[in-house]
């Protein structure tokens, strides 16, 4: 910018009589940091216009200094530690103890929900301690339930294979009819033509002694032949593959079964 | 009586916003006469003049934490407050009263000055008074009345483009005459 002209064009005199607008000043304070023949220009003028002042000073009224100096005599410092110019606002210290409340306010809130959390935290583990529990006997019945299913699934595979054999055609199905004095037994053979499997149903049969057992006879050319001994089945007892008979009868033999028959011990008998 | 003791303008300062009764002393001592005239050439009543003296050092020293020495020296602030504090003075309810009662619009407007205390014309004031007519009439309104450049406009019935040259025309010749 051209200093020169603007040092020339009445500015800063404007400035320093305090004419200058505000844009003015504040541009003219600016060049007064930013360029030394501005500053020079204006501290040259400032001083002319202090000297003129002072060559044209008229003494105030005696008493006016100590009027002055009581109006502001709870303002000085003197007596007092020095203490810098307050700034207008005085509310920072407020602020720090507005804080400092809030902040002991904020602690007793945390210890207050720290302890509730405490008393939650017992309750919360004794419920789990208790649904523990309930968990671990619902699991031991669970797991007996498991244990019968399976008890059933094979009971009912066993008879839903019984009645496999029983519908197969090719099984042929012989009566066995109670002896003399042991009218009231009856039995059936199943007698798979094709396979030669044999199956035994104790239809309606006394209960054996502990020491003894049913055992199933094949009549094979007038001499019998061992057909297994009955034990306790699902449904139909699989007993031994007999390839050829004219009939088929039960005995009761000692536990174990016997190589031949107790023809005394007969139950029920029936012809192929 | 002024103090032996001198300060440095930035000692001067410095002392003030620690707000020391020793400092403000030395101050008044020192440019109290000097502001005084200042006043009394803009307030020629000499007891409101004296109002207006004590309301400049007091405004003084509230506001001296507002002081910049980057913008200027502290004469030219204390100054500026002593010019406005006058010009408050001279626009107060107060002070038109009392003026209207003497009538002297008229002789302010043209002489540049209350004759009723046949103050003789000092410092800065006789200074403009011997510049030409054009030019001390602007600067009469400007610096000693106060109005604004919008309100010598009108006045003067001037557009407002030659009041702000023909101001700062006067301004460089009254320059002129401090030279010397």
């Amino acid at each position: 910018m051209d200093t020169k002209a603007y040092i020339e064009s009445g500015i800063i005199e404007s400035y320093v009589l305090g004419l200058a607008s505000v844009e003015e000043a504040a541009e003219l304070e600016m060049f007064y940091t930013q360029h030394a023949a501005i500053k020079n220009a204006v501290d040259e003028f400032a001083l002319m216009i202090e000297r003129t002042a002072f060559e044209n000073a008229v003494t105030p009224p005696a008493s006016t200094k100590e009027t002055i100096m009581s109006a502001l005599a709870d303002e000085f410092s003197e007596g007092r530690t020095v203490t810098p110019i307050i700034p207008l606002h005085t509310a920072v210290p407020e602020t720090k103890v507005r804080n400092f409340s809030a902040l002991k306010y904020f602690a007793a809130a945390s210890v207050v929900l720290l302890l509730a959390s405490t008393i939650l935290n017992f309750y919360l583990y004794n419920s789990y301690r208790a649904a523990n529990n309930k968990y671990e006997v619902l699991l031991v019945e669970r797991n007996g339930l498991q244990a019968n299913n399976d008890v059933f699934r094979t009971k009912l595979n066993g008879l839903e294979e019984s009645m496999r054999i029983m519908q197969n055609p090719d099984v042929k199905v012989i009566t066995l009819n109670g002896t003399k004095g042991k009218e009231n037994n009856l039995a059936a053979v199943y007698w798979d033509s094709k396979t030669k499997d044999v199956y035994f149903l104790p239809t309606r049969m006394d209960a054996t002694p502990s020491d003894k057992q049913y055992q199933l006879w094949a009549i094979v050319d007038g001499k019998p032949v061992d057909a297994g001994v009955i034990g306790d089945c699902n449904g139909l007892c699989k007993m031994k593959n007999i390839p050829n008979a004219q009939a088929f009868a039960i005995t009761l033999e000692r536990k174990g079964g016997s190589p031949t028959p107790t023809l005394s011990a007969m139950y029920v008998m029936g012809k192929v | 009586m002024p103090e032996t003791l001198k300060y440095t303008e930035p000692e001067l300062i410095d002392l003030l916003k620690l707000r020391q009764q020793t400092a403000f002393s030395y101050l008044y001592d020192n440019y109290a006469s000097a502001l005084y005239g200042i006043i009394v050439s803009i307030v020629p009543d000499r007891e409101l003049a004296n109002d207006v003296l004590q309301e400049v050092f007091v405004k003084i020293w509230k506001q001296v934490s507002t002081y910049d020495a980057s913008k200027g020296r502290l004469f030219t602030w204390m100054m500026n407050i002593a010019r406005n504090a006058s010009i408050d003075m001279l626009r107060s309810k107060n002070y038109q009263r009392s003026q209207q009662n003497r009538e002297l619009t008229e002789t302010v407007y043209e002489k540049g000055g209350s004759t009723s205390t046949n103050v003789e014309q000092i410092g800065l004031r006789k200074l403009v008074n011997s510049l030409k007519e054009d030019y001390r009439i602007l600067l009469e309104l400007a610096y000693f009345e106060g109005l604004t450049q919008d309100e010598i406009s009108k006045m003067l019935n001037m557009p407002l483009g030659t009041v702000k040259t023909r101001l700062r025309t006067a301004l460089i010749q009254l320059r002129e005459l401090m030279k010397k």
